[in-house]
């Protein structure tokens, strides 16, 4: 997946500053859509899974404990059992943690490192920003399960490495907006009449800019987010992903792949997994987005 | 044109530099990589003997740099060297696949991007409402899949349970309409399910902010029908940034369709650059990545002209 | 489940025994004069139609050039375009291919006499220099040769005649005539250096050959085996991924494919127009300890993780079945010289705990190395970790992407996969994987008593007394090698129902690569 980025629509938004001021969003708190709500109650739902995992499974994951593989469900194992008859209850609760864990640091990881840099092009210099911006559209060409490939090889496989992958991968997209929606706000009144009262670059950057650049940063962390997760899987699809025995949902989905002719559960539950998870956290940032809009748009970023 | 003009010269300039920075990082990591070519074409069956014989053959048993010195003066004289892992012309071997490549993703944009666009401009005409709200689950439930689940799940049932379409997708001389629709619907649709979502989000974004406008709440006031303020006064405002989030889901089509590839076996770039990899093959591996940043470089530069042309305001210097 | 039994043994053994003259072909003759050996059926094959095959992988690196295959559709590429001196049959002897006779009188000076009337795709007849020139070039370093190691035993290679070579051998082999039936010896045009088309003289012309993409071959009307080939044109893909394999032959986009995991039986078997063909092989998984590190190099640890391969559950939770049971030794019971009374090693996690403690190891973390690369060891060592946790082994598993596995990972750490393919003769199997100084001695084992042994049996012509050395050396890999061979896996390949002439040839799936020139379609 390559890094999905987009800009100007976004900027766009957030140079109509103040939409987002601490007040009206403390004051709409209530107001959170019913989609929201719904998007909180999953994500909420994962979130407890992947805290409780380890305490809640019936079975050790790794363990072969049937001797039929793919195995309905049953009472014993109340999902089923997986291509080499493991529990696969046990086994998505500990996918869980995999995905929320390591999708949510990378995720993190990479819009937390693009705003910076994208401030950090916006208000530095012209060789600074024509620097950085060359570099991270280098980065872009090489398309990430190629960079993955190659990241693999030279390190070997590891949950940091994938990490680091997975973030690098998507640092350039978010590198793109941030800088985009700096450059827009940097010549907004409020922050020409910061410049004109001498304030310094670095307070202008902190105070002035950066607040005005969470929202929608947030909108695509939703996104990206989602597009991390399924880069995780695809990389499990070329044997690059989480190494097993350990698997996150997107592994759990390809070593049962085999199984989806027959139809089994080992292959279309952390299918569903992975989609509510995923629609989960955009609906909840696309909730958040919509009540933190001023009069009644309705629109998110 | 001028200002177009402008752009595209100031554009070539920056591409230039870029193209030459992506070929140093691929090269340094090409290097960093362990093993090289002569180890993985000898494989599991590797001698030292033959290993050292193959090298020398290959010239890898000169400096790093002077390699690459070398690769890079026969770029710029148009001559991108030889593949390690064949000794085929590189230039022979992308020309094989290039076409193959750029075919999938014509046919996949020529279905997605009206699909996207009508998507996100209903769903933005209709902000807020139950039929905004499905739409906008649905675009991101097709992205929530794996593709290759989507691809799998697509060959069994049309492929092998119904028997409409081909499962694998072949390279066809001259296919009539309906073979070339066997043979592609399914990647095509897999690869929809892919880019689709982002485009058509972004899309429902753009119009909506280009709603909230002045000029488009004066157009309501005046009781212009809400379809009427979308198509004619918000939408062509849009264009700027539609076009560049078409631009980057298209960017994708191109180098990110690996999976899609590997599953309906198609003789793409992705896997030809996953092959270079495995191979160590650096001569084709930099060529491809060239291929990607220009088709990048390209599309985004399109984009921007897109938006300079359909919005006056951005003429002005 | 339906295995495919042998149908005609044809054995050089009786032969070897009772002539001075050692001939690489013992009943061939006759045989060879129909070109059916192996093969059962009444039926008169069909000639016409095409069919497409999918191998398991295709790559950039696909080639033309016999010395350089290295993977399955390599080798069934090259069987279509080109032939051997020597071909094998489906008990894995030699039968004659380019060669009509090959006789020795020590095993070290070898006579080729040639088939006459042979050509060359490109109309050029067969000559001696052919041979000399594929047979020369294979043990040139420069030419990147996969079997340089085998072919550095040819001490020298010269026309003496006509119609006649002449191969010297560095020491006696009684083994060269089914090495050159190997698909790296398949023969070129003498000269040959630009391998972009394949000139040779099988069954197939090659049309168009595109690296990573397809080989298309259509039939040669001239084959040296009359009638032969049956079919019009065959193209050969290879899909890495299997379940696309599968679906793409339910689906009827190919005909034949090999490779296919035991888990998609089910839906092969359900759908009527397709066969399964399983074939028992020497292929084999194993577990690797080095015997040049501790504390793998320790024999109370070899023996335990032996016993802790539980064998029973990887074979039926890895493979459902569909292997055969391994014993630590590499000589499938499918071989003649199976040594059938060496007591069957079980899974003992009590007797792994003491043979542990008494190594002095108790709760040791260690890493264990599989990869993709290695067919089935995720798997495998998924479950040894299991079993190794009832002995209080901490094992921990580090799956290597198949990407530079076999040059960076395997054998060089303390506990590896290796995955062996099997070898057309015993001697090749041990001299290439248990021989002391032998690059690919997995575990770094050595042993003395099996070198002396091993090289007394090439020149040893009693074919009883080379069985006896061949057990001997079973029970010595069996009670001190440093690799644990859980199960021998069977090829499995699977076909349209209409794909006819299929027997097995277990050096391989795909007809042990062979298909080309034997299957046709029925109607």
């Amino acid at each position: 997946m390559n890094s999905p980025a987009t800009p100007k629509a976004r900027s766009e938004l957030a140079a109509s500053p103040g939409w987002l001021s601490p007040a009206r969003w403390r004051r709409r708190r209530n107001a959170l859509p019913a989609s929201g709500r719904i998007g909180l109650a999953l994500v909420l739902f994962w979130a407890l899974l992947a805290l409780l995992g380890p305490w809640v499974i019936p079975h050790p994951p790794g363990a072969v404990v049937s001797t039929t593989v793919f195995a309905p469900m049953s009472l014993r194992f109340p999902l089923g059992t997986d291509y080499l008859g493991r529990d696969m209850l046990s086994r998505i609760l500990i996918g869980a943690r995999y995905t929320v864990g390591l999708a949510l640091a990378a995720a993190v990881a990479a819009s937390a490192t693009g705003t910076v840099l994208g401030l950090l092009a916006a208000i530095s210099g012209r060789w600074v920003d024509e620097l950085l911006s060359r570099l991270l559209d280098a980065l872009i060409c090489i398309p990430s399960m190629i960079f993955a490939l190659i990241m693999v090889a030279v390190f070997g496989s590891s949950l940091p490495i994938l990490l680091l992958t997975a973030a690098l991968g998507y640092v350039a997209g978010a590198f793109r907006i941030a800088r985009s929606l700096a450059v827009n706000l940097s010549v907004s009144d409020y922050v020409e009449a910061a410049r004109v009262r001498g304030e310094g670059r670095l307070h202008i950057a902190c105070v002035e800019i950066l607040p005005n650049m969470v929202h929608p940063m947030l909108a695509d962390f939703g996104l990206r987010f989602m597009f991390i997760v399924l880069m995780l899987s695809g990389l499990s699809f070329l044997g690059l992903g989480v190494q097993p025995p350990a698997a996150d949902l997107g592994s759990l989905i390809r070593e049962n792949l085999s199984g989806l002719g027959d139809g089994a559960a080992a292959v279309l539950l952390p299918a569903i997994a992975v989609a509510t998870l995923t629609i989960g956290v955009n609906l909840l940032i696309d909730g958040l987005a919509d009540h933190g809009r001023p009069e009644g748009g309705g629109g998110k970023a | 044109m001028r200002v177009t003009l402008q752009l595209i010269l100031k554009r070539m300039a920056a591409a230039a530099l870029t193209l030459l920075l992506v070929s140093i990082i691929i090269f340094t990591i090409t290097s960093l990589l362990p093993g090289d070519a002569a180890q993985a074409a000898l494989g599991q069956n590797a001698t030292a003997a033959a290993v050292a014989a193959l090298r020398a053959r290959l010239g890898l048993d000169q400096p790093v740099l002077w390699r690459y010195l070398h690769w890079l003066g026969g770029l710029l004289t148009g001559h991108p060297g030889y593949s390690y892992s064949n000794g085929l012309p590189v230039s022979a071997i992308i020309s094989k696949r290039l076409p193959q490549s750029l075919l999938l993703a014509a046919a996949t944009t020529v279905v997605s991007v009206p699909f996207a666009l009508t998507l996100g401009i209903l769903a933005a005409m209709y902000r807020g409402s139950w039929l905004d709200r499905a739409l906008s689950t649905t675009t991101l439930a097709m992205v929530a899949v794996p593709e290759f689940l989507v691809a799998t799940a697509g060959v069994l049932i049309f492929a092998v349970k119904l028997q409409w379409l081909s499962a694998l997708t072949f390279v066809l001389d001259h296919p009539t309409p309906l073979e070339f629709l066997r043979s592609y619907a399914l990647p095509v649709l897999s690869l929809c399910f892919v880019v689709t979502a982002q485009m058509a989000r972004m899309t429902r974004a753009a119009v909506i902010d280009q709603l909230s406008q002045p000029y488009a709440e004066m157009a309501a006031l005046k009781g212009v029908g809400s379809a009427r303020v979308v198509l004619t006064h918000a939408l062509p405002n849009a264009v700027g940034p539609i076009a560049n989030a078409i631009a980057l889901s298209l960017s994708y089509l191109l180098g990110g369709t690996i999976i899609v590839e590997t599953i309906f076996d198609y003789p793409g770039l992705a896997r030809l650059m996953v092959d270079a990899v495995s191979y160590r093959d650096m001569p084709l591996l930099q060529a491809c990545a060239m291929i990607f940043l220009a088709a990048y470089l390209g599309l985004v530069l399109i984009a921007d002209i897109c938006a300079i042309v359909s919005n006056p305001k951005l003429r002005r210097p | 489940m339906k295995y495919h039994q042998p149908r005609d043994a044809i054995r050089q053994a009786a032969d070897l025994k009772r002539r001075q003259v050692l001939h690489g072909f013992a009943a061939a003759g006759a045989l060879a004069a129909t070109g059916r050996f192996g093969l059962a059926g009444a039926e008169t094959p069909r000639k016409g139609g095409r069919i497409r095959v999918s191998s398991v992988s295709s790559s950039i690196a696909d080639t033309l050039d016999p010395a350089k295959g290295a993977l399955s559709t390599d080798y069934a590429r090259h069987y279509m375009i080109y032939s051997g001196l020597t071909q094998f049959d489906s008990r894995l002897s030699a039968q004659p291919g380019l060669a009509v006779t090959i006789d020795s009188g020590d095993a070290t000076l070898w006579t080729v006499k040639l088939r006459q009337g042979v050509e060359f795709h490109d109309g050029k007849p067969l000559m001696p220099e052919d041979v000399v020139y594929t047979l020369s070039r294979l043990k040139d370093p420069a030419t990147g040769s996969q079997v340089l190691a085998i072919a550095s035993q040819f001490a020298d290679v010269r026309a003496t005649g006509p119609r006649e070579v002449q191969i010297r051998l560095a020491a006696p082999n009684v083994d060269l005539p089914v090495i050159l039936a190997d698909s790296h010896f398949l023969i070129i045009q003498n000269g040959t250096t630009d391998f972009r088309t394949g000139i040779g003289t099988g069954p197939y012309r090659c049309v168009d050959f595109n690296p990573g993409v397809r080989t298309l071959g259509r039939r040669n009307p001239n084959y040296w085996k009359p009638g032969k080939p049956y079919l019009e044109e065959i193209e050969l893909i290879g899909i890495s991924d299997e379940s696309s394999r599968v679906n793409a032959m339910l689906a009827g986009d190919v005909q034949l494919i090999n490779g296919v995991n035991p888990r998609s039986l089910q839906r092969i078997r359900s759908s009527s127009g397709h066969t399964i063909h399983e074939t028992q092989s020497g292929q084999y998984t194993d577990l690797i300890m080095r015997q040049d590190a501790s504390p793998t190099d320790s024999p109370e640890f070899v023996l335990a993780m032996k016993h802790l391969l539980d064998r029973d559950e990887i074979l039926q939770a890895v493979f459902l079945g569909h292997a055969v049971l391994g014993n630590d030794q590499p000589v499938p019971p499918s071989s003649r010289y199976y040594c059938p009374d060496i007591p069957q090693r079980r899974y003992d996690p009590d007797r792994a705990r003491f043979l542990l403690r008494k190594a002095g190891l108790p709760r040791t973390r260690l890493a264990v190395f599989a990869s993709p690369a290695a067919e089935y060891s995720v798997d495998i060592a998924t479950l040894l970790q299991e079993s190794a946790m009832h002995a209080g082994l901490d094992l921990h598993v580090d799956r290597v992407p198949p990407d530079g596995y076999w040059s960076n990972c395997w054998m060089k750490h303390r506990l590896t996969f290796g995955n062996i393919n099997p070898r057309p003769t015993v001697d090749m199997l041990f001299s290439l994987f248990f021989r002391s100084n032998s690059p690919w001695n997995e575990s770094g084992w050595k042993n003395s008593r099996f070198d002396a042994l091993l090289l007394a049996s090439r020149s040893e012509r009693d074919e009883a007394r080379r069985k006896e050395m061949y057990w001997e050396m079973q029970r010595l890999v069996h009670d001190c090698g440093g690799v644990g061979i859980p199960a021998f896996i069977n090829f499995i390949d699977a076909s349209d129902r209409r794909l006819r002439g299929y027997f097995p040839i277990p050096i391989g799936g795909l007809m042990g690569y062979n298909f080309a020139e034997y299957v046709w379609l029925d109607e």
